[in-house]
């Protein structure tokens, strides 16, 4: 009681005593630290520049902060107070030293240390004057408890104009400093958040010490500094990662980074820009106009490449010739409506994605896919608009805007439905083409994202646009003809081919009797279209007809909710003898070998970043190779669809979310976690360290 | 288009069921529920509270920004107009383990109440740590608010400005007076996650 009531008139006294100011020269004794006001110099030029600072001694055991102080404490903090015309620079932080605090860390300094300015002087001052530097300096001394403490300091420094000579006492101390302070780089350098880690991707144009190399995240209450940071490197590229704080609110523009060689008495302090990583080895700075514009013209070739799928081709192929067909009529119309159609449904399914992404979700493009009542969905759709080009039935010519429909009044809404569907079918086919642009384009702000998301629909939705707005264009296309209809039944085949790819992917989330559902379920969808378009021979037969009709459609769906109670058991996923699958129970009697290391995957279909990993890093030769040769027994978890057990395993990670690759080394000891971003050299460095 | 919507709502539906198990304690989520004693040996649950808005304030008497805020009597303020007002319980937890700074016996936990002039609604003496860790309490004084249904709704700083100085507190936003009253007027609390300051929690 008595202690805590004497450090509050401790608080206040000091609370006090600035606004008494009265200011100190020389050494000044606070609790458990000294601290002063110092010069490099023992005088300063006219107009001239010398750096001063705040040297700072706690006792032995105590610190002071970091301008990022870490899990607890404050940074020291200068007020300072000029002549006219003079000026100081922000503090020139020399890099910290990690402090362990009971479970946390500590950003900061103990011994001696010097928090230095660079002060400008003023031409108007003339030799002979005497300049007096004031500044009120507070700060958090700590040992196991802190102490704050605060003092007004002053210099008296003589105007001469001479050059300056070092200060007898101090020089050394500023030039130790100087040492120690980080000198800033422009390295290309791109942080991205997934899953509760922050990576960053730095290209140094020297060669750092991967080994030993320590980093200083200078934003305050972002990463978990409790956890450090995992540093690999690999063709000239630095990977950093380390866990976000749970206490982190929001995301910073840009992230001041300083890395430290603290052997080799260098450090670098650089600036993240926010960007994906891409694991070509070239970075793409989503926060940089040249990333953003890059991506946005990917996204438009892109989407003019989609119109080629073979799941979007033979619909669009036919809307194309209907419109030129239907020459004379609103034909703009028709194409701005279907162009309104195709950036609504992008806009709307990016607008979805980003909205999750915004909730912490980590999910890629193609996150639709992973639910089989959508691939299902998907395939009743594509192989409903395959029957119909067949002949089987006219619903879905009359959507793609065939026949009638066109001069019709509804003609516009069946353009802009079109749209929408183009965006439908489109839909499987995106996700493995565009998968690594849209993956970047989802870690850039919302509004940019968005905007490559739209272009993506834009580039789909623009051959039509042109068609419909250019009769030139328009002119060159195939007269209209009987061969039409061979054209249209022709165009069926791909069709049924991205059923049977949907069918593949449904398969990979179900099993046979999953299969045998849908399957089921397709041929009643083709009584009920193939009974739809029977002629009526009287009423009663037609209320019959339509009762069957709708018997059959329910019936459809109702296999497709068969087919999605038949999800498979997770970690039944096909094992190869290359990997095994994970399971809480193989993972520890692996552990318990000692002749066993494991690398544990935790990965899912639709997650972009762990596809591009595992093609690029880890099912090369040289990973294969380096994971045989080092006894390494790869694991790989799949988090497709929802499996509690690796929730539970990426929680113990503090992740959320995938990838995550987990290295555990023979002799039991601490597991490694590798970045999210990998290349094979990566991998086969980490392994072989083992 | 309906078909799509249903495929995004199954999708989203199967996210937010996958990813939940975490560390620390997440906003929106049940807060973990506890069960600890306080200065008169009751035993305190969570649970015991349902219905009522629960406020948990680490602290630890002798830290400097827990000073800060008993000296003016900022902190007492809060426990007034959160139980007065907002009927909230506030409880106080003391997460010190045996022999560190900042643990206190029962009545000397009694004595400070009454000396500062206090005003919780009880003392929770976390001698094991485990709420402390449940809660992932970092420092003192760290704040929780939890909802009338169990639900953790605020946590992090007890005001904007990470300092020392009483003189500070005029200044800085009261982060725990701001959600107490968004939530008695049905807002969003904003922000619901701040940065925790102050002495770290002698586990």
């Amino acid at each position: 009681m008595n202690r805590s009531l004497c450090l509050f008139w401790l608080a206040m006294a000091s609370l006090m005593a600035s606004t008494a100011l009265a200011w100190e020269r020389g050494v000044v004794h606070r609790d458990h630290i000294e601290v002063e006001l110092v010069a490099a110099t023992t005088s300063v030029q006219p107009g001239g520049t010398v750096e001063i600072g705040l040297r700072l001694v706690p006792d032995p055991h105590w610190h002071t902060y970091w301008k990022n102080p870490g899990d607890s404490g404050l940074p020291t903090r200068l007020n300072w107070t000029l002549p006219e015309g003079a000026s100081v620079s922000d503090i020139a932080w020399p890099y910290p030293e990690a402090l362990a605090m009971g479970h946390l860390i500590n950003y900061g300094y103990e011994g001696e240390h010097l928090l230095p300015v660079t002060l400008t002087v003023g031409e108007d001052v003339a030799p002979g004057d005497e300049l007096t530097l004031r500044v009120a300096a507070d700060w958090l001394v700590c040992e196991e408890v802190c102490i704050p403490g605060d003092a007004q300091l002053e210099l008296v420094l003589p105007v001469n104009s001479d050059r300056p000579s070092p200060h007898p006492d101090h020089a050394d101390l500023f030039e130790q400093s100087r040492q120690q302070h980080p000198r800033t780089v422009a390295w290309p350098a791109g942080f991205s958040i997934e899953g509760g880690q922050l990576s960053v991707q730095i290209e140094p144009d020297v060669d750092l010490p991967i080994d030993t190399l320590e980093v200083f995240v200078a934003a305050d209450n972002f990463v978990e500094h409790a956890e450090f940071a995992s540093v690999t490197g690999s063709n000239g590229q630095v990977l950093i990662a380390q866990a976000l704080s749970a206490f982190r609110s929001g995301s910073p523009d840009t992230l001041p980074i300083v890395l430290v060689d603290r052997e080799g008495e260098r450090a670098w302090r650089l600036t993240a820009e926010p960007g994906a990583l891409v694991s070509d080895g070239s970075l793409l700075a989503a926060g940089s106009q040249t990333g953003w514009l890059l991506a946005i013209v990917l996204a438009l070739v892109g989407g003019i490449l989609l119109n080629l799928m073979p799941c979007v081709f033979p619909v669009l192929s036919i809307k194309a010739m209907s419109l030129v067909s239907g020459a004379g009529h609103d034909q703009r119309g028709h194409g701005l409506a279907y162009t309104a159609g195709v950036l609504l449904s992008f806009g709307l399914l990016a607008g979805v994605l980003l909205a999750l992404r915004a909730g912490g979700e980590a999910i890629g493009w193609g996150f639709q896919l992973q639910s089989p009542w959508f691939v299902g969905i998907l395939v009743y759709v594509l192989f409903a608009l395959g029957l119909s080009l067949s002949g089987l039935f006219d619903f879905g010519t009359r959507l793609m805007g065939m026949g009638q429909g066109l001069t019709e009044k509804s003609g516009l809404s069946g353009s802009f439905f079109t749209g929408i569907l183009a965006c439908v079918v489109a839909s499987p086919c995106t996700a493995p083409f565009m998968g690594t642009a849209l993956g970047v384009a989802v870690l850039m702000p919302w509004p940019m994202a968005m905007a490559v998301f739209l272009a993506l629909g834009f580039g789909l939705a623009l051959p039509m646009l042109a068609l419909s707005f250019s009769p030139a264009l328009a002119r060159r296309m195939p007269r209209p003809g009987p061969w039409m209809d061979t054209f249209k039944q022709a165009m069926a085949f791909p069709l049924y081919l991205a059923v049977v790819w949907l069918l593949w992917v449904l398969a990979r989330q179900t099993d046979a009797n999953g299969m045998a559902a849908v399957l089921t379920g397709m041929v009643v969808l083709a009584f009920a279209l193939w009974l739809g378009a029977r002629r009526d021979k009287g009423p009663s037969l037609a209320i019959a007809r339509h009762v069957t009709v709708g018997l059959s459609l329910v019936l459809a769906v109702a296999a497709l909710g068969t087919a999605n109670r038949f999800q498979h058991e997770p970690g039944e996923g096909p094992a190869s003898a290359w990997w095994e699958n994970y399971s809480p129970e193989r993972l520890s009697e692996l552990r318990a070998d000692p002749e066993q290391a494991v690398l544990v995957n935790m990965t899912a279909d639709w997650c972009v970043t762990c596809l591009v990993n595992e093609r690029v890093a880890l099912n090369t030769d040289a990973v294969r190779q380096a994971m045989a040769d080092n006894g390494v027994v790869y694991v790989k978890g799949d988090w497709t669809r929802r499996d509690p057990a690796i929730t539970e395993y990426l929680a113990e990670y503090g992740r959320n979310g995938v990838p995550l690759y987990v290295l555990y080394p023979h002799n039991g000891d601490q597991a490694r976690v590798l970045p999210q971003v990998l290349t094979p050299s990566l991998v086969v460095q980490a392994l072989e360290r083992l | 288009m309906k078909f799509k919507a249903l495929g995004i709502t199954a999708a989203a539906a199967a996210f937010a069921l996958a990813s939940s198990v975490s560390a620390a304690p997440e906003i929106g989520q049940p807060a973990p529920d506890f069960s600890v004693v306080d200065t008169a040996g009751q035993v305190h649950s969570l649970s015991d509270f349902a219905g009522q808005t629960v406020v948990l304030e680490w602290t630890n008497h002798d830290c400097p920004f827990v000073i800060k805020h008993y000296g003016p009597g900022n902190m007492q303020e809060q426990q007034r107009m959160a139980r007065n007002e907002h009927d909230a319980v506030w409880l106080t937890v003391i997460s010190s383990r045996p022999g560190t700074q900042g643990h206190v016996s029962p009545e000397q936990a009694d004595e400070l109440t009454r000396s500062r002039n206090a005003f919780p609604t009880a003392v929770l003496l976390d001698e094991s740590g485990d709420m402390g860790r449940a809660y992932d309490a970092r420092v003192t004084p760290h704040m929780y608010i939890i909802d009338g249904d169990g639900i953790l709704r605020y946590m992090g700083g007890i005001d904007s400005n990470p300092s020392a100085n009483p003189a500070d507190i005029p200044g800085a936003t009261q982060y725990v007076v701001a959600a107490l009253t968004a939530m008695a007027n049905g807002q969003d609390i904003d922000p619901a996650v701040t940065r925790p300051y102050g002495c770290t929690v002698k586990y």
